[in-house]
């Protein structure tokens, strides 16, 4: 060992690094929210070309480019494809661990949304279960709009 | 469409990361001797002689391992600099930096590479690529790179 590591003490580091952020949601995002918010709706915009329905929104068909400006309503019950157990703790995660991260398949959407499942048996959770949206009571018009998913 | 307000919707989000890390055995040792006796250290490659600042355990240019520290001094020439004019988060407190303040690459005499700090004369407009810069040490140091204020341009 060269000698200038004699006695040397490991420095720690810290960082306090803060990213405050505000941004328009846009045109097709704040509707879908809105919906939620004021009707407890669900919605997702459907291309005129390939009729893939989009849960969340968006504007262009990411399949094949259309514009997509026609509105369909889904249910709030779906099939869950994937979820992970998230057990670390997040300063951005809107929940203390542990929780789970759902990618859940509306009926009537083609499309997987992603959101928290609760009220769920950690150990019974699989793919392919049917789940639904609580929505809270208090809505402010954005994705916690909706608690999360339940099993049914 | 909304009956609350306007039919388009703001996010707004509070993301804080605070965090710790290992500054590891070359910048625990650069850190130390800044604080203890306002060195800034470089370290020499054997191979070709280059001498790095910040340090860094292998050379980039032979991949040879990095041994012999040398003292820089606290002069140098400024290489590079901005003026900023934006109030950037500081990510060591998380606070708005006030502006304006200089930023730069200062190069130490007998150093191979820039060190990037703060750079500030008695008027910023004075700032110009090749002045002699001199490190301005804290009072209080606690072993990071904060414990150079600044590097200030030597005017004659």
């Amino acid at each position: 060992m060269e000698n200038w590591l004699e006695g040397l003490e490991p420095i720690v580091g810290h960082q306090d690094i803060k990213v405050p952020y505000r941004y328009s949601m846009g045109a097709t995002t704040s509707k879908f929210f809105i919906e939620m918010r004021d009707h407890k709706k669900i919605l997702g915009l459907k291309c005129p070309k390939c009729q893939v329905v989009f849960v969340p929104p968006r504007s262009i068909c990411g399949r094949c480019f259309s514009a997509m400006e026609e509105w369909v309503q889904v249910s709030d019950i779906g099939t869950l494809q994937t979820f992970t157990v998230v057990h670390y703790p997040s300063p951005v995660q809107p929940v203390p661990p542990p929780f789970i991260y759902g990618i859940i398949q509306l009926d009537g959407a083609d499309t997987g949304l992603a959101h928290l499942i609760g009220e769920a048996d950690f150990g019974r959770v699989h793919v392919g279960m049917r789940l639904q949206a609580v929505f809270k009571e208090e809505r402010v018009g954005n994705m916690l709009d909706i608690l999360y998913f339940k099993p049914i | 469409m909304s009956e609350k307000g306007g039919s388009l919707l703001l996010a707004e989000f509070n993301a804080n990361f605070s965090f710790n890390y290992s500054a590891g055995r070359y910048a625990s040792y650069f850190f130390k001797k800044l604080k203890e006796q306002k060195q800034i250290m470089g370290i020499r490659c054997s191979k070709c002689q280059r001498i790095f600042v910040p340090p860094r355990p292998a050379c980039g240019f032979c991949f040879e391992r990095n041994t012999e520290w040398v003292d820089l001094g606290d002069e140098g020439t400024l290489w590079g600099y901005t003026v900023v004019q934006f109030p950037f988060l500081d990510p060591l407190t998380g606070e708005e930096r006030p502006i304006p303040y200089g930023y730069g690459f200062i190069e130490l005499k007998g150093a191979s590479t820039r060190l990037q700090h703060f750079v500030t004369a008695s008027d910023l407009n004075k700032l110009k690529i090749g002045l002699r810069m001199k490190a301005v040490f804290r009072e209080e140091r606690k072993g990071s790179l904060a414990d150079i204020l600044y590097f200030q341009a030597i005017e004659e």
